[in-house]
């Protein structure tokens, strides 16, 4: 006979298990299809005619189905369920999109969510060789062009499309956010266009900043997006001295936003 | 006044202006990235008005080269 304590912990063992089995089989997924995009899909795509803004557009709209029956499956099995505010308002073009970052899929949900997204990726992201392939495909750029990726993403927000960026570059620290970089401050700035704010939470926190994938929590993820906000950063610029100075403001009132939100998610 | 201490007043008083940063932030070997937080912009926006200030105008390689405000006296006082 089985004691009431062993039992619950074989129960918990079980759950555990089937919680790393359902984000390994999801991670799997992942890799195999991204594999197939890399090597099949995008390769077919290469082959069709058109102009170049309209072949990265076809590679986005086939990233953003891919990301978006990715996230149905895994809501299907159980690892996380994604709730969103205001999707509607990320489906606008021309749109520059910043998010704070606590998972590693948030730009897989947010890209999910966005018909079109040309998205600002670490440098690193070019040297894997499954990557490399689909950014250049889909037109997204890299972060290691200082002061020539604000005048590329200000040129993509002209010609109306929508912009991804995560200010503070990578994933944030555990339930807090890192330092903000400044360059979607200047992009803003320069184009003239307010910042859609998107604030995501993880509950409980997985996926995180040093966190590894099987290392789920034995919950579901609860991944709430909220896009409703928009952050006019001119008024902060108004009699700054340079655009550096300018750029400074509008970052750190940016981050006091997001630091607010994440204090108190009710604001 | 050796020309050192008018290089390094002229980089001051442009990292005040161009920044917004208080006076009393700077010593040689603070470091321009890791004391100051400059990014990839800040440093175009800095070379560009120190060319305007001292006539002495930057490569590429050199620009990648400077670490700290000394590295940046050092290179236009060299040039001087």
């Amino acid at each position: 006979m089985v004691d009431q304590g062993n039992a619950g912990g074989v129960q918990a063992l079980i759950t555990r298990i089937r919680r790393a089995m359902g984000s390994g089989i999801s991670f799997a997924l992942f890799g195999l299809s991204g594999l197939l995009l890399a090597f099949v899909v995008f390769p077919v795509l290469r082959l069709l005619p058109g102009s170049q803004a309209l072949r990265e557009r076809r590679c986005q709209a086939v990233v953003q189905r891919f990301f978006r029956g990715f996230l149905r499956f895994t809501e299907a099995i159980g690892v996380l369920r994604m709730q969103v505010v205001g999707a509607e308002s990320l489906q606008e073009p021309g749109q520059l999109v910043v998010a704070n970052h606590p998972t590693l899929l948030d730009a897989v949900f947010l890209m999910s969510l966005m018909p079109q997204a040309d998205c600002v990726v670490k440098r690193a992201t070019l040297s894997n060789p499954f990557l490399r392939g689909v950014v250049r495909d889909t037109g997204y750029l890299s972060n290691d062009r200082g002061g020539e990726l604000v005048a590329a993403c200000v040129e993509r927000l002209r010609e109306g499309r929508s912009l991804l960026v995560f200010p503070e570059g990578t994933r944030s620290p555990a339930g807090g956010l890192g330092s903000f970089r400044r360059g979607a401050a200047h992009v803003a700035l320069e184009s003239g266009k307010p910042l859609r704010t998107v604030v995501i939470t993880c509950t409980p926190p997985a996926l995180g900043r040093g966190q590894k994938w099987y290392d789920m929590p034995d919950e579901r993820l609860e991944i709430h997006i909220d896009c409703r906000e928009t952050f006019d950063p001119a008024p902060l610029a108004r009699g700054a001295a340079s655009r550096g100075v300018a750029a400074r403001r509008v970052t750190a009132a940016l981050r006091d936003f997001y630091a607010k939100k994440q204090q108190n998610p009710s604001l | 006044m050796t020309s050192r201490d008018q290089i390094f007043q002229v980089l001051t008083d442009v990292l005040q202006k161009e920044f917004g940063f208080e006076p009393d932030s700077f010593r040689l070997e603070t470091h321009l990235v890791d004391d100051l937080d400059l990014d990839s912009i800040d440093a175009i926006d800095l070379a560009v008005r120190l060319e305007e200030r001292t006539g002495v105008s930057f490569r590429d390689e050199e620009l990648k080269a400077i670490r700290t405000l000394g590295d940046v006296v050092d290179l236009i006082d060299g040039r001087g």
